[in-house]
């Protein structure tokens, strides 16, 4: 694990997207390091996501999708911060633990072994699916 | 006009009572079910809600018995809610995690054609084994290649505007997303701006828009649309830690796109295009969209191929809407309605009605 994956967005990166009881379970186990956890809010709301029209090259809106998000605040000051997609105010509270463990350097070394382990199980599944993908490629002859 | 209507509450109670109990009981596990085995109709759901909640928009499914104008408007209703916390990263198609990109215009495109998913060469036929206890044959799996598929692809478009094919693509100075038109939000006024008809094509209805853009298909139009590419891809949603200013991804949505090309006309360039997009995965309404987007476009379009007629007939929810509210009680208004009538009989048609004012009687055809 570099240091480079340690970075508190590139964690958040893999385990926004790691399943949701693997998250909340290890969070838990981290919370006996962390002592009191004050939760500053714990919420569900709306992301706007916006793409630009390859035809003309306007910005427009997609369309709005519901994420989680927490923000929580340790004894020590530090702060952690997390957001996953859908309603799930316990993910995103986990997650939002373990970001703060980082910044009070609380656990680094088992959170990067957990992110690793998450990353190349979603490695794994990309890699599987583009397989998958490239057997579709059709090469079309017309007569 | 309205007027209030009151009575029948125990029986409105009884009649939706009936209408869950005829249906079936809604479980964690059928939920879970319609999310994994339905994807296409949860995204349908999605891509009109204008929401990407594949677990919600299952559960609308569920709640509302698979009426789909129902489900919908208990997805947009959910939505109304929920606070807006903010704007993702813009997507662009080149950063697309894509599993499905063809182009019917040119066979030999750059990165290839991809099918993906797709039901495009198969037979239609039902398997009506599956209706008993016999569980399908497993077929061995067929050797995946080596190396897998880039998950990234240009643009077709791209390719053909260094062909000259195409005009370049008009420079708009990029907005922040928070500054980009919203129909949600905006009122909206004709000419539209392109981000509000691109906005209202994503959300629109998949019936509205495959009937309208069928209409200009099958000869009530100006072009003969060609599918210049469509996309089926998972987009990243990124944003910002608040906390470190670095970028991450929350996860990913399914997303398609889709482009259609006609020619141009007299004058370069060639050939035109017109592009639709929207959250998940749906390629007739796309296709569809697209070509209503370069119908919109035509100097003097056909009347119901104009924006506003456009914008206005496939929002799902506001015609849906309007036309299942006809149902409900009108009895004062039709007992208007009727008094009309009678007074024009009795002006008219009564005995003591004057001859001379009486509409002349229409000749009938021999």
């Amino acid at each position: 694990m570099t240091n480079t994956l340690l970075s508190r967005a590139r964690v958040l990166n893999v385990l926004a997207s790691a399943p949701a009881d693997e998250v909340i379970v290890f969070a838990e186990e981290l919370l006996e390091k962390l002592g009191e956890v004050r939760v500053l809010f714990n919420r569900s709301g709306l992301i706007v996501l916006s793409a630009t029209d390859s035809a003309q090259g306007a910005q427009f809106h997609l369309g709005e999708v519901l994420v989680s998000e927490a923000h929580v605040a340790l004894e020590t000051g530090h702060e952690g911060y997390g957001m996953c997609l859908g309603h799930d105010l316990v993910q995103a509270l986990a997650l939002a633990v373990i970001d703060a463990a980082l910044a009070a350097e609380q656990g680094a070394a088992a959170i990067a072994a957990f992110a690793q382990l998450q990353q190349a199980a979603q490695l794994a599944a990309d890699e599987r699916l583009l397989r998958q993908v490239e057997a579709t490629r059709v090469e079309i002859e017309t007569f | 006009m309205y007027v209030a209507a009151r009575g029948g509450e125990e029986a409105i109670q009884r009649s939706e009572a009936l209408y869950h109990a005829l249906k079936g009981p809604i479980t964690p596990q059928l939920i879970q079910g319609i999310m994994e085995s339905l994807p296409y109709l949860v995204d349908r759901v999605m891509g009109e809600a204008s929401l990407y909640a594949p677990e919600l928009a299952a559960l609308a499914i569920a709640q509302s018995g698979g009426d789909l104008y129902e489900a919908v408007l208990l997805l947009r209703a959910y939505r109304s809610t929920q606070p807006r916390l903010g704007y993702a990263h813009p997507l662009t198609t080149e950063r697309l995690f894509t599993v499905r990109r063809i182009s019917a215009s040119f066979k030999d495109i750059p990165g290839g054609q991809i099918l993906g998913p797709s039901l495009d060469y198969s037979h239609r036929i039902l398997n009506l084994n599956l209706l008993g206890d016999q569980q399908p044959a497993v077929s061995e799996e067929a050797p995946l290649p080596e190396r897998p598929a880039s998950p990234h692809y240009p643009l077709v478009a791209d390719w053909q505007r260094q062909q000259g094919m195409l005009a370049p693509t008009p420079t708009h100075e990029a907005s922040a997303p928070q500054d980009i038109p919203d129909v949600t939000r905006d009122n909206v006024l004709f000419p539209a701006p392109r981000a509000h008809r691109l906005q209202a094509l994503a959300r629109a209805d998949t019936g509205g828009v495959l009937a309208l853009g069928y209409a200009s298909m099958r000869g009530y139009g100006l072009i003969h649309p060609t599918v210049n590419e469509l996309r089926l891809a998972y987009a990243e949603v990124r944003m910002t830690h608040p906390l470190t200013g670095e970028d991450f991804s929350v996860g990913r949505v399914r997303v398609s796109q889709a482009e259609v090309v006609s020619n141009g006309g007299q004058h370069a360039p060639l050939l035109t295009l017109g592009y639709a997009a929207t959250l998940g995965w749906n390629e007739v309404k796309l296709i569809a969209a697209a070509t209503l987007d370069m119908e919109m476009s035509q100097p003097n379009p056909h009347p119901a191929h104009t924006e506003e007629f456009v914008m206005y007939h496939t929002e799902a929810i506001e015609s849906s809407g309007f036309c299942i509210h006809f149902k409900l009680p009108h009895y004062v208004t039709f007992a208007s309605s009727l008094d009309n009538l009678r007074k024009v009989i009795s002006t008219f048609y009564s005995a003591d009605s004057q001859p001379a004012t009486a509409p002349a009687p229409q000749e009938t055809a021999p």
